[in-house]
């Protein structure tokens, strides 16, 4: 488990904010080249509080950027390979005999960390994913009639496979909503590919990551965030995108409440990259796909990227047509 | 320069809500100064009150009681005096100091003003009055709803503004016309004491007495006075008739009057005269300009009757009663009267002299105690010993018509007006000429009287028209065996109007229109709607089925409810969307600046591009305007969503940053182009 370097002073304004996000994000850079875009996201759903969901094939970096972002920030860091035989308590903990005092103690699962990898999620049983889930939800474990708190900040990052879904428990939407973004990292770039083979030559991505935050700061950002003024037209944008996606003929169910809430979280983070303590119209289309996309339920049956393509694609059109307040 | 010109519209729209009342002639001379001063001042900027508007407030308490203390005495309409406080409550708003309360005020003190102008006249002058305050106002009105949208520093979008102000403008006419057509029905006018029709004082050239030297010129008013179609109809262009009101005998020197006092009590008819064979009928209609109430019919007027007046309540049927002088008067006041009368042909025929009381025959030989001798002398001398009536008389115009000069410019009261004119001047108007006729007459002991009217007649349509600067003098003299017959010693040439042509076009047009404004909209009185209104919804004549007359109103009774009512739903919708609609932001009118400004330099926008979008993307791109956009973007969204509202004049200034980045920019641009390329040789 990785302890911060260092611990640093709480951020008091959106200017160090943004500071403070882009060295985390620069960190983020050197073990996962080329995804800018994607580091940033990662970023800003860490500073909103949000669950990440990964979900790309195999070897793209996702395990690697879970884990450099824990490194960047100074989180305890842990990293649970779901499987099919994986049990709630192998997460959760589970309450242990002591002999010599005769009593029961609670032994913490790999759950009690600052930054989760739930790597594969998908591929665990309805139960265990359950147990994440609602740990995602509350913030804490119930084991057996007492309640542990998961220490602070606390935050999963999911990845799951879109393509190989052979016995594998798909989320169900309720879960899915759980999670406040849901991105791809994708192939890198050739030339990017061809700098990585060239420059490391087998060299461990995450030992170029340094630690540049610590959990203070993290909640720091994330206490800052949740303050941003949210002006009432930009509160009613969000709901009139979210009304659209309800009444859109193509989506069977629209975007919920919590997805509304979601957006807009999202979106005070994203004011941050901006320096700015307010959200404006552009931070909420910014985020509208990644917040939104896995959250929407489509008519037609098709499963995987299409369907997420599609969706993303329908949120365009959406975010398109509402008009932005002026 | 925008906003003075929104003050400018808006003291000009007070201003003609003010004539709208000023034009009925009833108003205090002084309150028409005091606001024309005010008018005056406020049109030059300068608001006089605008430091001490509580004081001088103060004056209006003063002027109040004025009012009250005229109105209590008598000598001033209730009415009257409202409209008139109400006119100096608008002009001390005009000199106050302008702001967006004093608008509002000097706009409300506009519409009290027309609706007192509605109570005091219904002319189409007040209409026209009516129809401008509705366009000055509205214009102004609309010109401070787009400043207030156009950020300061900002050229209003005179294109983009035309089309929905042309609508408002149209709407404010209509709503005035149907004000002007629904108000007057309200009666009010009855309250007020109409001093005189129209345009204020009366422009007929007819008067009640003949005083000779006065200032004048009469012969230049072509307002139409009398209107009347004759029959048998002389089909003639130009009618050479007199037209006769009444007659004087007693000059005084100075004055011409009549003895007699009334006769009788007034009656629906009145016989002058004998009538006979060819009489000649006339129904005339003496107009608002006309400002008298003496019945005026052709020489020589026998029969005068079924009379009626004319009011804006609608028209009746009045008494006449004659008067001394052969004056037929009508008893009632009102804008407009109408009449039969009979005429004896031109010429004279039937003596009636016999029957005239003593003291009028002798009136006719009567001459001012302080004659000059020189009248007797000259009379003499130029008659050489004639003494028939009429072969004198011709005689002695004759004279005049050939030695005497026509004119309208005297020179004031004189002491003697005739012996200046016959020996001094040697030039004067036609109650001139008719005097020196009738007393030159008289000097030689032949009876002879003076008489006012007009003279001519011109053909509009099947009838003739008579103006006001066709009034008329001249001489009745006594032919024994004929009765009186009329001489006229002013020259022929100077006997009808003198106006220019140009002037007679334009007034017979405004008298064309507002003979059909009376007839369509001012004498459509409030019985005639409900006449109209219960014909509406009166039930159809048909039987129905059981033989019994239909009790449900008629098809067209509910096509016009329901047109009403769709028209009454329209307008409520469209002014409930009017009035719900939210106000643009002061950020959001500052990005349509700036849009416009971008949009003016030719810069592409990609389709649903917000102004942040755009500004990254230049940024991305170097594009030259990005530095100067940036700060201007990051200032839109804090005052848009940040809460940190622009603050004064900082929009103008930024728009001023962003307005000189793309003239640097289009002079870079235009440098460039300039610059020749090298030729590959």
């Amino acid at each position: 488990m990785n302890q911060p370097a260092r611990v640093l002073s709480p951020v008091p304004s959106p200017a160090s904010a943004r500071s403070a996000m882009e060295r985390i994000a620069a960190q983020l850079g050197r073990a996962v080249q080329g995804k800018e875009a994607q580091a940033q996201l990662v970023v800003t759903c860490l500073v909103a509080g949000g669950h990440l969901l990964l979900e790309d094939v195999p070897g793209v970096g996702k395990t690697t950027l879970a884990e450099a972002l824990a490194r960047a920030c100074g989180l305890s860091f842990a990293r649970v390979q779901f499987t099919a035989d994986l049990m709630p308590a192998d997460i959760l903990g589970a309450q242990v005999f002591h002999a010599q005092s005769a009593t029961f103690q609670f032994r913490p699962g790999p759950l009690f960390r600052q930054l989760v990898l739930a790597d594969e999620l998908n591929r665990a049983p309805p139960r265990t994913q359950s147990a994440l889930l609602e740990a995602m939800a509350q913030g804490q474990v119930s084991l057996d009639g007492a309640t542990y708190p998961l220490p602070a900040p606390f935050t999963v990052v999911a990845t799951q496979n879109p393509v190989d879904f052979s016995g594998t428990y798909p989320l169900p939407d309720s879960q899915l909503d759980r999670f406040m973004m849901r991105m791809s990292l994708g192939h890198p770039a050739p030339e990017v590919e061809s700098r990585l083979l060239a420059t490391r030559g087998g060299v461990p991505p995450l030992d170029a990551v340094e630690s540049v935050s610590g959990p203070e700061e993290v909640a720091s950002l994330r206490a800052l965030a949740a303050e941003l003024k949210l002006d009432g037209a930009v509160a009613d944008y969000v709901v009139q995108l979210a009304t659209a996606t309800r009444q859109h003929g193509d989506i069977e169910r629209g975007a919920s409440t919590r997805a509304v809430l979601a957006l807009g979280a999202a979106a005070r983070a994203q004011a941050l990259w901006e320096s700015r303590d307010f959200v404006t119209p552009g931070d909420v289309r910014a985020l509208l796909v990644p917040c939104w996309a896995h959250r929407v339920l489509l008519r037609s049956a098709v499963q995987g990227v299409s369907a997420r393509d599609e969706a993303a694609h329908l949120l365009e059109e959406i975010s398109r047509k509402v008009p932005a307040p002026r | 320069m925008r906003s003075s010109l929104r003050m400018v519209l808006r003291d000009l729209g007070a201003g003609a809500a003010f004539a709208s009342m000023g034009v009925s002639g009833q108003l205090p001379v002084w309150t028409l100064v005091l606001y024309g001063l005010a008018l005056v001042c406020a049109l030059f900027g300068r608001r006089l009150f605008g430091q001490r508007e509580k004081l001088t407030a103060l004056l209006l308490l003063v002027v109040a009681a004025v009012l009250g203390m005229n109105v209590l005495a008598g000598s001033l309409n209730l009415v009257v005096a409202a409209c008139a406080f109400a006119g100096l409550i608008s002009a001390h708003r005009l000199l106050s100091h302008p702001g967006p309360a004093t608008d509002g005020q000097v706009h409300l003190s506009g519409l009290l003003m027309v609706a007192g102008g509605a109570a005091l006249t219904g002319e189409l002058v007040y209409g026209l009055c009516l129809v401008a305050f509705s366009v000055l106002s509205s214009m102004s009105l609309a010109l401070g709803v787009v400043e207030e949208a156009v950020p300061e520093g900002e050229p209003v979008p005179v294109r983009e503004v035309m089309s929905p102000l042309a609508k408002g403008l149209a709407f404010a006419v209509a709503g005035a016309v149907a004000f002007f057509i629904l108000f007057p029905r309200l009666n009010w006018n009855m309250m007020g004491l109409r001093a005189s029709p129209g345009l204020g004082a009366a422009t007929a050239g007819f008067s009640n007495t003949v005083r000779l030297g006065g200032t004048g010129n009469i012969k230049g008013n072509p307002r139409i006075v009398l209107r009347a179609t004759l029959d048998p109809d002389p089909e003639k262009e130009e009618l050479e008739a007199y037209w006769v009101g009444r007659t004087y005998d007693i000059f005084d020197g100075q004055e011409w009057t009549s003895i007699g006092g009334a006769r009788g009590s007034g009656d629906w008819m009145v016989t002058l005269r004998p009538g006979s064979e060819g009489l000649v009928h006339q129904r005339v209609e003496l107009l608002p300009a006309y400002g008298a109430r003496t019945l005026v019919a052709l020489e020589t007027p026998s029969r005068l009757g079924n009379a009626a007046v004319h009011s804006q309540t609608g028209s009746r049927r009045a008494r006449i009663q004659e008067l001394g002088g052969g004056e037929v008067r009508f008893l009632d006041p009102g804008i407009a009267f109408s009449y039969e009368a009979y005429s004896l042909p031109p010429g004279g025929s039937g003596d009636s002299f016999q029957k005239l009381p003593s003291e009028e025959q002798d009136a006719l030989l009567n001459l001012p105690q302080k004659l000059d001798p020189r009248v007797a002398q000259t009379a003499a001398r130029v008659l050489n010993g004639e003494r028939e009536p009429l072969a004198a008389a011709r005689k002695l115009a004759a004279w005049l018509q050939r030695d005497f000069t026509y004119t309208l410019e005297l020179g004031g009261d004189v002491e003697d007006p005739l012996a200046d004119f016959l020996f001094e001047r040697k030039a004067g108007h036609c109650e001139h000429f008719a005097t020196a006729l009738t007393l030159m007459l008289r000097t030689q002991g032949i009876r002879a009287r003076l008489a006012t009217g007009f003279f001519g007649g011109e053909r509009v349509n099947d009838s003739y028209v008579v103006r006001a600067g066709d009034a008329h003098a001249w001489t009745h003299v006594l032919v024994p065996g004929r009765g009186f017959v009329t001489v006229d010693a002013t020259p022929p040439a100077h006997r009808a109007s003198q106006a220019a042509q140009i002037l007679e076009d334009l007034l017979s047009f405004y008298e064309s229109l507002e003979e059909r404004w009376r007839s369509a909209v001012v004498d459509y009185s409030f019985r005639d709607q409900l006449d109209v209104a219960r014909a509406l919804v009166r039930p159809p004549r048909g039987q129905d089925d059981d033989g019994a007359p239909s009790r449900l109103p008629p098809l067209r009774a509910w096509a016009s409810a329901f047109v009403a009512g769709a028209v009454a739903y329209f307008v409520w919708r469209r002014m409930s969307r009017f009035l719900e609609r939210e106000r643009p932001h002061d950020a959001t009118r500052f990005v349509d600046a700036v849009e416009a400004q971008l949009a003016s330099a030719r810069l592409e926008r990609r389709e649903g591009e917000a102004l942040e979008e755009l500004d990254a993307r230049l940024a991305r791109e170097r594009h030259p305007l990005s530095p100067a956009l940036s700060p201007i973007t990051r200032r839109y969204l804090e005052a848009r969503f940040g809460g940190r509202p622009l603050r004064k004049g900082e929009a103008a200034e930024l728009l001023g940053t962003l307005k000189r980045a793309i003239a640097a920019d289009a002079r870079r641009a235009a440098e460039e182009a300039r610059v020749p390329r090298a030729r590959a040789s």
